[in-house]
């Protein structure tokens, strides 16, 4: 039951703060005609379906694929939509991946598409309605109307990272140099990809830390920029890919489970009930990826990762939760460079989340990066050979986790 | 394509203005569901949401509903176009092998919002948008006007399909209470208020509060849970053009696309004669039509003529279909619960004599521009 | 449960302003409409005329460069359909107004059609196949609001 599933091919647009050149349909269509550059053998009739989602509220379009149908090529063909917020991208390329795992009818190869242009939309507002709708909880708590504008303001990805960020150092007593140091690897990593946004090949941890604070510890020059971008990846079976590409990636495991909401706290944390930093969530999602994928020992088995981390605090919570450190070493593998392009386990070397970030498909680009490394055509390569990569995504109210295992052989059942 | 089985269902009754939270309408719906299996929360690997942001007024409108729909800690993802899609998804998650109880639920509350001017937000924003003179409505009234003059088909003869379903819906225990009239006629239809000429109010699938939830297992699952499982045999969908000007209205390319691939992986030849009761989502009296014609169950122009009663030729929307109450991201799931209700034998009032096979549709966008069909069978 | 009294209702309304970028296609669509002139692109293969412009044709999957393909069009069409709503769903305060006459127009040359509004005509008056020529505004600013709507010829 179920068949093995392949990435053949991953494409980008160019992202940067405002693509006014273009419409979203437009933006879209680049990442395509990229993502079908990169695998020549493949026709736009010998796609069967189509998978796409981004974050509608941030633009102010409803299920904005309706009118791009023709710009993406699904005219006349299946297509699903699939949003769950920050994690869309990843959602979108897990719904790629059953599409074809699930050998509907017809359906063979599946094109995924997440895309975002936030410079249509105020971003800010989009993500406050995210808290808005909690009102009700807000008054059975007793919180009074007139901080309604304070709670909107720090109720936004900012406002909810920051805490998280004091509960992952009072733990692990990580300093700031440690989130500066994180930044400056990304933005570093992302002057060598061609489709980034921020691109700092010269940024030193002294400027990071010169920066103004936003929210403590999160200063100005740490926090993701808002982008307009959009990714592209073509799932297939097996025996097809091996066709459309020289080295097909397998998807070995997929999941992506939430945890408790985080419902508004008091003053407005984001998450009054359980410690952002505890990530049980990311835990399940990874413990359940790596068996399906049969992969035991995290830490020996996987070469390459891309995690989800707008905010510096998260890229080295991530990595622990997701089993790649041990808890509470991430900042000393930043500091030895075990995480550097040539390091034993490299992390984001197209710069992540925190260089460049169009929310709905950041968390696709994850897999996507992932899967080039695999490839050998991801433009900031790393040296040694990846067998095993992990694409990573992180949403909703901070609870919400996606996992993409991938590899360069097929799902080993034997090992379940 | 294995077949995968229905082994639960639950459908809160329609309200125009439901007057209690969301979040217990879910509960409600995936409770019921899950109870009915005679299952526990801890059976549940994975659950698919359908919501819309935009319908509910949020970002990110699956955040909050973790937890009363069944998803903590488990594998849960959220589909945002009909709740027929969103069971197409769930389908996907058992067939690929990696799960063995989907939970899929899909609901909203249009009497917290307006329900047309959110469709809206659906146009094209730099070109149709800022005039809005394309809408959900008025695209209606283009559409049916375009059925009527190609065919030459009567307003009366549309009208007396809104009639049929607003007698079935009164029938239907669960249906919006609104609609539930069992006295109406073809010139009550025709006199009630014009939304666009020639659509009529009495002729448009009224938006309504309502959450429903369906559970998905694997055959060999399935047979343990329940003895009477329904199985989803086949599945077709497809999107097309989406300015009016590019597509004939008077037909469905779509559903046409759909009924082919959903018909050929179930094996049927001859929908006509082979189907027993067709559950399609019909946002208004003629989509009915259009989308029986585009399946084959009437020629084309013709679908008007067949007698689509209870009991009739074919019996279509015995439940009185999106007619007997459209609560957004619903819809096309509780389509898919009534064709199951009715190969179970189950539905009381409304029962179609000796039903083997059934359709279930769902759609989404202006004229119905992207549809998906399910082809459900019952007994073991 | 409809029937029980409302308990609690908390209104919620947050705004939030948009700029759509229209992209390089409709932007050199929009110029020319500024000054009364409509033009459309052509699809190489299938020879398909598109009003307003767009960067791929969704038949064949084909796109159409943005320096070539374009087509100059007259401000005259055929009346493919129409409908007549007094409903409108982009006021919140007042959803029932005045007959609203829409018509999906195809200007003459071009494959598609586009809607807009029905000026100075009586509902009986319409008639699908009918020819129609477009009322311009009075200052055209660059934006679909430029087609004031369509005048029997």
């Amino acid at each position: 039951m179920g068949r093995q599933v392949a990435i053949a091919s991953a494409g980008f647009s160019e992202h940067a703060s405002k693509r006014s050149d273009v419409n979203m349909a437009e933006l879209v269509s680049e990442a395509i005609e990229d993502c079908l550059k990169n695998a020549p053998g493949v026709e736009f009739d010998d796609i069967d379906a189509f998978v796409n989602g981004n974050m509608p509220a941030f633009e102010g379009s409803n299920m904005p694929e309706l009118w791009m149908t023709d710009w993406m090529g699904a005219r006349n063909k299946p297509l699903l939509r699939v949003t769950t917020g920050g994690t869309t991208g990843g959602t979108v390329a897990i719904a790629g991946y059953y599409t074809v795992a699930a050998g509907l009818p017809k359906v063979d190869t599946v094109l995924a598409i997440a895309f975002e242009q936030q410079s249509q939309g105020n971003t800010s507002v989009g993500l406050a309605s995210v808290a808005y709708g909690e009102i009700s909880i807000l008054n059975t708590m007793g919180i009074p109307y007139d901080q309604l504008s304070r709670l909107l303001s720090a109720g936004a990805a900012i406002g909810v990272a920051a805490y998280q960020a004091t509960n992952y150092m009072r733990k692990t007593k990580t300093t700031e140099e440690d989130l500066a140091r994180v930044v400056v690897q990304n933005r570093q990593n992302a002057a060598k990809t061609w489709w980034t946004h921020l691109k700092m090949p010269n940024l030193t941890v002294e400027e990071v830390l010169d920066t103004p604070y936003i929210s403590f510890p999160l200063r100005y020059g740490m926090v993701c920029p808002a982008s307009d971008g959009a990714c592209a990846m073509l799932f297939t079976t097996e025996e097809k890919a091996k066709d459309m590409c020289e080295i097909p990636v397998y998807v070995n495991g997929v999941a992506s489970v939430a945890n408790e909401t985080a419902v508004l706290g008091y003053d407005g944390s984001g998450t009054g009930q359980i410690d952002p930093s505890d990530q049980i969530g990311a835990m399940k999602s990874s413990e359940l990826a790596y068996y399906q994928a049969g992969i035991s020992f995290p830490r020996k088995e996987i070469d390459y990762a891309e995690v989800y981390s707008p905010f510096p605090n998260q890229e080295l919570m991530w990595v622990e939760k997701l089993g790649l450190f041990e808890e509470t070493t991430a900042p000393k593998m930043y500091e030895t460079g075990v995480t550097a392009l040539k390091g034993e386990l490299p992390i984001n070397c197209s710069g992540g989340v925190n260089a460049t970030n169009a929310i709905g498909a950041s968390a696709m680009e994850r897999p996507a990066e992932a899967a080039l490394q695999i490839m050998g055509k991801a433009d900031n390569q790393v040296p040694k050979t990846v067998h095993t990569s992990i694409g990573h995504g992180w949403g909703g109210s901070l609870n919400l986790c996606t996992l993409m295992v991938m590899s360069d052989e097929p799902r080993r059942k034997w090992r379940r | 394509m294995e077949k995968v089985g229905i082994v639960g269902y639950y459908q809160v009754k329609l309200h125009s203005d439901a007057n209690y939270g969301r979040y217990e309408m879910i509960f409600k719906a995936v409770r019921g569901a899950v109870d009915m299996a005679g299952l526990k929360k801890k059976d549940i690997s994975t659950v698919i949401s359908c919501t819309n942001d935009y319908y509910d007024g949020r970002t990110i409108s699956n955040c909050f509903t973790v937890e009363v729909g069944g998803g903590y800690m488990a594998d849960e993802s959220k589909v945002e176009m009909d709740g027929a899609h969103a069971v197409l998804y769930g389908l996907m998650r058992i067939l690929s092998g990696n799960h063995k109880l989907a939970v899929v639920w899909g609901g909203s509350m249009p009497s917290c919002f307006p329900y047309h001017s959110t469709r809206l937000f659906e146009t094209d924003p730099t070109w149709e948008r800022p005039l809005a003179y394309v809408n959900d409505i008025t695209s209606a009234g283009f559409q049916m006007r375009s059925y009527m003059e190609k065919y030459g088909v009567s307003a009366e003869e549309i009208a007396s399909v809104a009639v049929k379903n607003r007698k079935n819906a009164a029938k239907n225990p669960l249906a919006l209470a609104e609609v539930q009239n069992s006295n109406i006629d073809v010139k009550e239809v025709l006199a009630s208020d014009i939304y666009a000429d020639p659509v009529t109010e009495l002729m448009v699938a009224q938006p309504c509060d309502g959450v429903a939830a369906i559970l998905l297992a694997p055959e060999r699952q399935a047979l343990k849970i329940t003895d009477k499982p329904v199985w989803i045999t086949g599945i077709g969908y497809s999107q097309e053009a989406y300015y009016l000007g590019d597509r004939n209205l008077y037909e469905s390319k779509s559903m046409e696309l759909a009924g082919k691939t959903a018909f050929e992986s179930a094996g049927i030849k001859d929908p006509k004669s082979e189907i027993d009761v067709a559950e399609l989502f019909e946002a208004y009296a003629h989509e009915e039509l259009i989308l029986s014609e585009a399946l084959g169950l009437a020629e084309k122009g013709k679908g008007a003529s067949i007698n689509s009663e209870i009991n009739g030729d074919i019996s279509i929307n015995p439940s009185g279909g999106a007619t007997s109450g459209n609560p957004p991201c619903a819809t096309g799931l509780i389509r898919v619960i009534e064709a199951a209700r009715q190969l179970r034998g189950e539905a009381n009032g409304y029962q179609v004599n000796n039903a083997k096979k059934a359709i279930a549709s769902g759609q989404v966008g202006m004229c119905a521009q992207n549809n998906i069909l399910f082809v459900l069978e019952g007994g073991n | 449960m409809s029937e029980h009294k409302v308990i609690v209702v908390n209104k919620g309304m947050v705004r939030a302003d948009y700029n759509f970028w229209v992209g390089r296609y409709l932007d050199k669509f929009f110029d020319n409409l500024e000054n009364k002139k409509i033009v459309g692109n052509k699809c190489s293969k299938c020879g398909d005329v598109f009003v307003p412009p767009r960067k791929i044709c969704g038949k064949c999957n084909v796109v159409i460069p943005l320096e070539e393909n374009w087509v100059d069009l007259p401000d005259t069409g055929i009346l493919k359909n129409y409908t007549i709503t007094p409903y409108r769903v982009n006021d919140r305060t007042h959803r029932k107004a005045k007959d609203l006459l829409l018509g999906m127009i195809q200007i003459d040359g071009s494959n598609t059609a586009i809607v807009y509004r029905l000026l100075d005509l009586k509902p009986d008056e319409i008639k699908t196949g009918m020819k129609v020529k477009i009322e311009w505004a009075e200052k055209p600013k660059g934006d679909p609001s430029d087609i004031k709507g369509f005048v029997k010829m």
